[in-house]
């Protein structure tokens, strides 16, 4: 089996404090962690949950500059095989399009059964990149994918849809399918695994390696252009009880109580 | 005259909520401009989803085939190709649902028609779209344009815009043939699966107390189940606590949950990410607990409380059981 | 067996143990675990050996490993000064290495790895404890002569910051200078090497290193014993540490502090396993605690060498077993003393044994305070 999976390092936002950076087109990342997106880390789980089981070997690829090479040395790591990282100064301010087609720019040249990506990434949130990849590619794909089953020349897979249903696909190998989250427990990777990791191979690819035009690529190439970043507006903002543990407790009894709740 | 396309989208014989809600934006966004709007319905004996739609919007272009019953992105991207071909609407407006997820980028790329997906609003400035959509988790949005072209395809987000019907129309229902030659073969819709279902329903409960990854560890659960038994309540969830097996896939609020209204929601642990938040906003009450005091949970609450949920509920609890004793 | 792994047991100590299970007899975990370190003395030893046993023993399935609390009760029974805690750590660390870690305590690694922190908490939040207080800072412009390292948890725990705040309260109210490293400051370490993860505790280790000798820090004093511990044996390098009993009671010593107020109680004591079964520190919390006015002390049933851990340390802050928690039998011993307030020295036994008054439903009978609380009252 080879098995390609595309990952993204991106800052995690969830605790932190967000400021928009002086642009007005992006968020300070100074003081913000990294790592890998959180549906891709399921991605590169099941890359090698399939790889443990039927052999073969799994190949990373991101867009990045140096410092996603943290994200790809956590791959490698959890028993990915080599990474290559694609960057240049003509991919900044690529969208999901233009990610694609750089990406494709690689992956066309490399040999696979199946290509894995997160559905979406916690920070731009297109869920874009991973279908349009596959339309370059010319496969077939699926998204939201909650279980895989692979099968001869296909791959049977459970979708998420909402409201707690599942449609069940049969989709043509070689496919893309882009994993949501709970898919599989991600393992823990030790520091020790990700240094030894070091070992494995890390290429890195520029435009011209790609055969990529830079109209082709950063905003020239997109879709998307991002004209302005803010802070949304607060719309409703709840009234923050405060006073201590007790107060705040009786505070919301009596509301319940009013309401007839208790 | 141009068109705006509205992609209906069905399941199990059903329109789905968001179908509405992208006819209601698509009427607003018309009425500054010369366009009509239209519906697109593809699926197989879809009759009287057409005339529900017509009561809605002026023109519903149906499009029949036994390969369009139920959502298969190759089939659907071959008919709305070979439409949008046609017909050259000025925009499609699909679902950011998981069909849409699936049909928009393929239906996109195919064109090469620009996309932007989930948006939560968008709006037509000098001919070109302007749209909004959230970064960060929902901390951060951006206003973005997309590319200068004849048409363009723009995913929204689910239950951001409230949809309003208007009084019947009794609109045209223009079918269509079905371009569609042979079966897909490289994509095949085999059945809907349904996770077993738990013993709650937390849809019919009154009182949901919904725990969230702040809660850290499977054991520290009888603190949010002790706070619901005292409320006569159910313990529900956000999407980490079932990818963890902590809870059963029922008991999970959101876009790939359950959408709960009960009278009282109280969210502990929960940043509020919007897929969660959609599941439950149209609570009555809602209560946040969040030691986060930017948590955009708090901008769906009613009342907040920013501290340790470790601290507080068990406290909570006590004070809720006390005033039930007290009481009878 | 990979030979990795064999290689890593080899270099574990174990070939003195004759199999008397004195560690498993003493191991407060063993009674609700199947945590049986004297069984893994002998499967591990038969790993390396000539002989084998049927079947041989599989790390990777022993989960019980993570219910340990690295108390070292083992350890120090042992006659043969064999440390079974020790072996037990090794074993961990093929786990660790496996990626074979339950997924909270995986949660926690990678905090501290992100954030500095076990809870995985934004480093930009962990001085916000100090608030009004009178601080100083670490700055390039001074060196430090004295740290107060505060430790995670009373960084970012609201009940140990209560501790925290006590003792920058008290060292101000005895005109000692000394500073902090506010945001800068980072997990010492103790649980990462205790849960087996060899790696992440040599780049947290070399990192601080790096940072008191950026800040020329000469002394450092700390809240928590585990801290002190990682900072004094861990870090292969000679740190002037102390604990915060050991500094308070050279002050004491030295007469330099004078106590206004009192306190009417009967208190007890709770030996943190990292001062009194790691590090031989019995008498100095006892000399503070017995220099308060007005309090009468009684010893627990079993305490000193004899005392019982509270099961918050080893990682299992962050991980826990089924069965009643140490600390809820702790609570009941107190009680038979006599004890209205349960004195400790340790923000895990701080957090563990709040915990196990609500949960054995004493509140109204007992509380539990740090040492330097009950000294901030009385100043
Ligand atoms: C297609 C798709 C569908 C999805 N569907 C759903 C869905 O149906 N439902 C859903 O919920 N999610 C869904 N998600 C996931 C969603 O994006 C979020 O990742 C998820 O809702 C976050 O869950 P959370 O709030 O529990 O966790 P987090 O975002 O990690 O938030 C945890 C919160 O707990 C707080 N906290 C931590 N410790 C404490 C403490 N001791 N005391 C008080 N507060 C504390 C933190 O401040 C934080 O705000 C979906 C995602 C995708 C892409």
């Amino acid at each position: 089996m080879e098995i390609i999976v595309c990952v993204k390092h991106v800052p995690e936002t969830a605790e932190a404090e967000i400021a928009i950076d002086s642009s007005g087109k992006g968020i300070k990342t100074e003081d913000l962690v990294f790592d890998i997106n959180e549906w891709d880390d399921y991605a590169v789980e099941e890359a090698v949950l399939i790889k443990e089981k039927l052999g073969g070997r799994v190949t990373i690829v991101t867009v990045g500059s140096e410092d996603a090479d943290k994200t790809l040395r956590k791959c490698l790591a959890k028993g990915a095989d080599r990474a290559i990282r694609l960057t240049d100064k003509a991919f900044d301010g690529s969208d999901a399009y233009a990610t694609a087609k750089i990406l494709y720019g690689v992956i066309k040249d490399l040999p696979f059964d199946l290509i894995l990506t997160g559905t979406q990434a916690g920070d731009d949130g297109y869920a874009q990149v991973g279908v349009i990849l596959a339309g370059f590619l010319g496969i077939p794909h699926a998204t939201m994918v909650k279980k895989i089953e692979l099968m001869e020349g296909f791959t049977r897979v459970n979708r998420e849809l909402e409201g707690g249903l599942e449609q069940v696909m049969e989709v043509g190998t070689p496919a893309l399918l882009a994993v949501q989250t709970g898919i599989n427990e991600p393992r823990y990777v030790s520091i020790m695994g990700i240094r030894k990791a070091r070992q494995k191979e890390l290429k890195v690819l520029g435009l011209n390696d790609l055969g990529l035009k830079e109209e082709e690529v950063g905003e020239s190439g997109s879709w998307i252009t991002v004209e302005e970043m803010f802070i949304p507006p607060v719309e409703k903002e709840a009234e923050i009880l405060v006073g201590g543990l007790d107060a705040i407790s009786s505070k919301i009894v009596e509301t319940l109580r009013a309401r007839g709740l208790i | 005259m141009t068109e705006l396309f509205v992609l209906a989208e069905h399941r199990r014989g059903e329109l789905r909520d968001v179908t509405f809600e992208m006819l209601t934006k698509g009427r607003e966004l018309i009425a500054r401009a010369d366009v009509d709007l239209t519906a697109v319905l593809l699926g197989h004996n879809v009759k009287e989803l057409a005339i529900r739609l017509a009561d809605q919007v002026k023109k519903v272009l149906v499009v029949d085939d036994a390969r369009l019953k139920d959502f298969n992105e190759v089939a659907y991207q071959k008919v709305l190709t070979h439409l949008i071909s046609e017909r050259k609407p000025v925009l499609i407006l699909i679902g950011h649902t998981s069909f849409g997820i699936d049909l928009a980028p393929s239906l996109a790329t195919k064109l090469n028609v620009p996309l932007a997906t989930d948006c939560i609003d968008i709006n037509f400035e000098e001919k070109k779209p302007i749209v909004v959509r959230q970064v960060y988790g929902g901390k951060v949005n951006i206003k973005a344009s997309l590319r200068t072209s004849e048409s363009y395809i723009v995913t929204l987000r689910p239950a951001t815009i409230e949809a309003k019907e208007v009084k019947p129309i009794g609109g045209e229902i223009i079918e269509v043939a079905s371009p569609l030659k042979e079966e897909p073969t490289t994509k095949r819709f085999i059945e809907y699966f349904e996770p077993p279902a738990g013993e709650v329903d937390i849809t019919a409960a009154d009182v949901l107390v919904s725990v969230g990854r702040g809660i850290k560890d499977a054991d520290s659960m009888p603190i949010v189940e002790k706070l619901a038994e005292a409320l006569g309540g159910a313990v529900a969830c956000s999407r980490p606590i079932v990818d963890k097996g902590w809870l059963s896939a029922d008991r999970q609020v959101g876009t790939s949950g359950k959408t709960v209204k009960p009278k009282l929601y109280l969210a502990v642990g929960i940043s509020g990410a919007f897929q969660h938040v959609s599941g439950m906003k149209n609570s009555e009450l809602v209560i946040a607990i969040n030691r986060d005091a930017k948590a955009p949970i708090f901008r769906a609450a009613d009342f907040g409380v920013v501290e340790d949920l470790f601290k507080v509920v068990p406290i909570l609890t006590d004070r809720v059981l006390q005033e039930k004793k007290s009481s009878k | 067996m990979a030979m990795e792994e064999l290689a890593a047991i080899k270099k574990l100590d174990f070939n003195m143990c004759m199999q008397c299970g004195k560690c498993t007899g003493s191991c407060p975990v063993s009674p609700k675990s199947k945590l049986n370190p004297r069984r893994f003395m002998l499967e591990t030893a038969y790993l390396i050996s000539p002989l084998t046993m049927h079947p041989p023993l599989n790390i990777q399935e022993k989960g019980e490993l993570w219910d340990c609390t690295t108390c070292s009760t083992c350890s120090y029974r042992c006659p043969r000064e064999v440390k079974p805690m020790d072996v037990l750590i090794g074993l961990r660390s093929l786990l660790v290495e496996a990626g074979n870690v339950p997924s909270t305590l995986g949660d926690a690694l990678e905090g501290v790895y992100k954030y500095g922190n076990p809870w995985g908490l934004s480093r930009s939040k962990r001085q916000e404890w100090t608030q009004d207080l009178k601080v100083k800072y670490a700055s390039e412009e001074e060196k430090i002569d004295l740290l107060y390292f505060v430790g995670c948890a009373a960084s970012y725990d609201s009940r140990a910051q209560v501790v925290a705040r006590a003792i920058v309260k008290n060292l101000n109210a005895l005109s000692i200078d000394f500073s902090i490293l506010g945001n800068k400051e980072t997990c010492c370490g103790n649980e990462i090497i205790s849960l087996g993860e060899k790696g992440l505790f040599e780049e947290i280790a070399g990192n601080n290193l790096a940072l008191f000798d950026r800040y020329g820090v000469q002394k450092i004093v700390t809240t928590s014993p585990h801290c002190f511990h990682a900072f004094k044996s861990r870090y292969g390098r000679e740190l002037a540490v102390k604990h915060y009993t050991q500094y308070f009671a050279d002050l004491i010593d030295e007469e330099k502090i004078r106590f206004s107020g009192k306190i009417g109680k009967v208190v007890t004591y709770q030996d943190p396993c990292f001062l009194g079964k790691h590090n031989d520190i019995y008498d100095e919390p006892r000399k503070i605690i017995e220099s308060i006015p007005g309090l009468r002390f009684e010893e627990l049933g079993r305490s000193g060498k004899r005392s019982v851990c509270c099961e918050g340390g080893g990682g299992r802050m962050w991980y826990d077993i089924p069965g009643e928690r140490l600390a809820e039998d702790r609570v009941r011993e107190a009680l038979d003393v006599g004890a209205e307030i349960i004195v400790v020295a340790c923000p895990f036994c701080l957090l563990t044994f709040d915990d196990a008054i609500k949960t054995s439903g004493n509140e109204e009978r007992i509380q539990v305070k740090d040492i330097m609380e009950l000294v901030a009252e009385t100043l």
